[in-house]
């Protein structure tokens, strides 16, 4: 019996790569909010900038930013192991234990968040403390990705610390190759936490004043990170120049200037709308500069495709059904109906 | 072969079952918990019943804490878990199964989005508004079951998708459905059972005499569905897989077992609550039963992962990876230039990529104390007839040459002194140890392959003479090498089982 070969993708290649790319622009841009959202909330506390209900109120929003971070980031995972595999569960089982830690990490951050949340509804304050264990937690997950992620494109290195070292606790030492691309990502959870910020706090003048200027200055610093990162990819940088990338990275920034510019006209929809593409150009440079770093040991084009279009017809229309029931759920929470006082039978 | 090996100290079962139990306890509550509270929620409103909407709301913080975050969490880890234990097999399934993924991942969004508005809309929300709220929170959390239920029951019975690999054919598999009405029986059961613990916290009175009779009539009716798809999802195995199991392999019928007598005490157990003490029934005996429920639960779940020996993918991947199509091929070319990571060290990449996967040197089913006292030769005998010990391990599949490279690794590795100097034991003592180690392997005592029936009467030259004969006796049967003290203690022990004597 000639069984199954399950060296496939179930759809065009296209098409999986769009999705991956779209579903870790979400992921990112919720991450973000969370994780530049927390950083800004602590910064703010340390210089007294802004406190109080203020504070409490923008903490109550993270256990649901925790929610979607979380949520958003199962589906780009799952496309990312559908391509590469073998690159990122390699890198992954050499750093088994770091890897395998972001589940506690993630845990303890997410209940910190919780622990705050109800804590600000109860006194109107934040517990700094907590919050800084919920930074923790997000801080130590960013790191391990990066390292992580990085390592996966580094074949030889790879082979190289696994013939050393079996056991799963080999850090990626190659910290040139990813200490710049990890602080480009947390300045830029900053850039988008500080608008997300600003939008929550659009009544707080301390509150919006802090989210703008780490909105400015997280933009301007994540840009200095991006650019010092690509000059250390001596021979790659001129691969990358020559892709598709670099009109993509002259609209990626020219996006980020028009998030800015509507930002100071305080128009938050259009804003937000050019950040989220800003940050989806910045994914898709992610994903050329993967294969530029991986060519030789990579071949897409030999893939063998065969689509299960049933399937992935059923995908697309729970996908369609999931954004449908989403918004109605939040039209539904956030407009309550007039006579809802008097429909309610219980008050505990 | 294509990843590297992660060598950690813990068994790789422990590791999984650590992160795996945890979570499908926390999955199935999810599921049945969300039908507990808007059922509830739905009858209190309709009878304007404010104690039971205010034990709903209490019930339904501790709820949204534990599935929110411990219960989508550890879904994440079990992905992360299972890629760094089993690369290959969630490379195949992922490969196979990614529309079915992804689909179960829209229904997972739905259920966090519809979990956390109902948690925060009690007071926020109109009546119906929150119930709606609660429906599309179970509905979307059942769904994301109905998925991951094919991809789960694939591994055991992938059916006739091994001829076609056809998408649906290896997700509506023979176990598909007996699983699905199986675990939908647990959720249940796991929200009465939940149900109980917080109702055991309430004053003695009318209303929690009322609610701990509900809660465990759900737990009650849970229990019976499990019971019933139970019998139905052994008949759906292959018979082949359950007739192997119950002539060789004792773990997933121990497990099977435990679960039966596991289900019947938790059943007799809360119809007995209900019928004596409702109005005093405390946290202690809550607490046992949500043990009780648990540990069965926890028994299926082991049977269901030890009937799949020795394959993680059944007919179509063995445990420690090795593809059955390439079987051909690692005969021929062996199994090291199939490893994609090595180390410099062929005995110890082999042993890691053949053998690892379940056996750690030391911890957790080690290798080392199994090997005391053998030589070389009966090593390598075991390596060779690997699958036929008990019948749940993989067959060697490498060549002739990498499997003396696995036995000098472990021979290296191994204490070679006899028994009587390792263990400070002799007399029968010494020829129990020696038969476990020497015989039980293949043939433990009270399994199908216990042999020792046919000693009866047996004198001490003939059984010593049989040992002198091992290697003749059957395929793959090592010959017999342990010194004189170790085989006059083995005959010995042998004769007493011969005479009925279990010592």
């Amino acid at each position: 019996m000639t069984l199954p070969d399950y060296h496939f993708t179930s759809a065009p290649l296209w098409l999986v790569t769009t999705l991956h790319l779209l579903t870790l622009s979400l992921h990112l841009a919720a991450m973000s909010c969370l994780f530049g959202g927390t950083l800004i909330v602590l910064w703010a506390g340390v210089r007294k900038q802004w406190a109080g209900p203020d504070a409490a109120g923008f903490v109550r929003v993270l256990p649901a930013a925790t929610a979607a971070t979380v949520s958003l980031g199962v589906a780009p995972l799952l496309f990312l192991q559908l391509v590469y595999p073998r690159q990122v569960y390699a890198a992954a089982i050499v750093s088994g234990w770091f890897w395998l830690a972001v589940i506690g990490a993630v845990i303890t951050a997410y209940y910190a968040f919780y622990r705050t949340s109800f804590q600000a509804h109860r006194t109107g304050q934040v517990s700094p403390g907590l919050l800084a264990l919920a930074a923790l937690g997000l801080l130590y997950t960013s790191l391990v990705y990066s390292s992580v992620f990085a390592l996966a494109e580094q074949p030889d290195l790879l082979r190289a610390l696994y013939a050393k070292d079996q056991s799963g606790w080999v850090w990626n030492p190659a910290l040139g190759a990813y200490g710049l691309r990890w602080l480009h990502m947390v300045l830029g959870a900053l850039t988008v936490g500080g608008f997300f910020v600003s939008m929550v706090g659009q009544k707080a003048p301390a509150m919006a004043a802090t989210g703008r200027a780490a909105f400015v200055g997280g933009m301007a610093a994540a840009a200095g990170a991006g650019f010092l990162y690509l000059l250390t990819l001596d021979a790659d940088l001129a691969l990358f120049m020559r892709t598709p990338a670099m009109p993509v990275l002259v609209v990626a920034l020219a996006l980020s200037l028009a998030a800015l510019h509507f930002r100071a006209r305080k128009s938050f929809a259009l804003s937000g709308l050019c950040l989220f593409f800003s940050v989806f150009g910045m994914v898709y440079m992610r994903h050329v500069l993967r294969l530029v770093r991986l060519r030789g040991s990579l071949d897409l084009a030999a893939w063998r495709v065969a689509p299960q279009w049933s399937p992935f017809l059923l995908f697309l229309v729970c996908f369609i059904l999931m954004l449908v029931v989403l918004v109605w759920m939040a039209r539904l929470f956030f407009r309550p109906e007039p006579e809802v006082e008097s429909q309610r039978k219980h008050q505990p | 072969m294509h990843y590297p090996f992660w060598d950690q100290p813990i068994g790789y079962g422990v590791l999984m079952a650590v992160i795996a139990v945890f979570h499908v306890f926390v999955s199935h509550f999810a599921i049945g918990g969300g039908l507990y509270l808007v059922v509830n929620e739905q009858l209190a409103r309709r009878a304007g019943d404010t104690d039971r909407l205010a034990f709903l709301e209490q019930l339904s913080k501790f709820f949204a804490m534990v599935t929110l975050v411990a219960g989508a969490l550890t879904g994440v880890g079990i992905w992360f878990v299972i890629g760094l234990l089993a690369p290959a097999a969630t490379e195949a399934l992922i490969h196979n199964y990614v529309w079915g993924w992804a689909t179960e991942w829209t229904f997972f969004v739905v259920e966090i989005a519809a979990a956390m508005l109902y948690f925060y809309g009690w007071k926020r929300l109109t009546a119906k508004a929150h119930l709606t709220l609660g429906w599309i929170y179970f509905v979307a959390a059942w769904l994301s079951l109905v998925v991951i239920n094919g991809i789960l029951t694939f591994m055991l019975t992938p059916g006739r998708w091994l001829v076609t690999g056809d998408f649906w054919q290896g997700f509506f598999n023979p176990t598909y459905w007996p699983s699905l009405v199986l675990r939908t029986g647990v959720c249940i059961m796991l929200a009465g059972l939940y149900a109980l613990l917080v109702a055991s916290r309430l004053e003695a009175g009318d209303f929690k005499a009322r609610t701990v009779r509900q809660a465990a009539g759900w737990a009650v009716v849970g229990l019976a569905v499990t019971a019933l798809a139970q019998a139905w999802y052994w008949k759906a195995i292959p018979a082949a897989v359950t007739a192997k199991a119950l002539e060789s392999m004792p773990t997933p019928i121990r497990a099977i077992m435990l679960s039966l007598w596991l289900a019947a005490a938790l059943g007799a157990g809360v119809v007995a609550l209900v019928i004596l003490a409702p109005r005093r029934f405390g946290t202690v005996a809550a607490l046992g039963f949500m043990t009780l429920g648990m540990a069965w639960f926890g028994a299926f779940e082991w049977s269901r992962e030890s009937l799949r020996k020795p394959y993680i993918l059944v007919g179509y991947m063995y445990g420690n990876g090795a593809e059955v199509a390439q079987t051909a091929t690692y005969k021929r070319d062996g199994f090291l230039p199939q490893i994609t990571y090595r180390t410099g060290d062929d005995g110890a990449d082999l042993f890691r990529h053949a053998c690892r996967s379940c056996h750690t040197l030391d911890g957790y089913k080690a290798v080392k104390p199994a090997l005391a006292g053998a030589d070389r030769a009966y090593i390598l005998a075991l390596i060779k007839g690997a699958h036929l010990l008990r019948g749940n391990m993989p067959p060697f599949l490498g060549t002739a040459a990498e499997a003396e490279q696995i036995a000098d690794h472990l021979y290296q590795r191994t204490d070679h002194r006899p028994l009587a100097a390792i263990y400070p034991i002799d007399g029968l003592a010494l020829g129990r140890r020696a038969y476990d180690l020497r015989c039980g392997k293949c043939h433990a005592i009270g399994t199908a392959s216990d042999k020792s029936k046919s000693l009866v009467g047996q004198s001490a030259e003939d059984l010593s003479g049989l040992l002198d004969m091992a290697s003749s006796l059957g395929e793959g049967m090592p010959a017999y090498t342990g010194d004189p003290a170790e085989r006059k203690a083995l005959v010995a022990y042998l004769q007493s089982l011969g005479l009925g004597g279990k010592p």
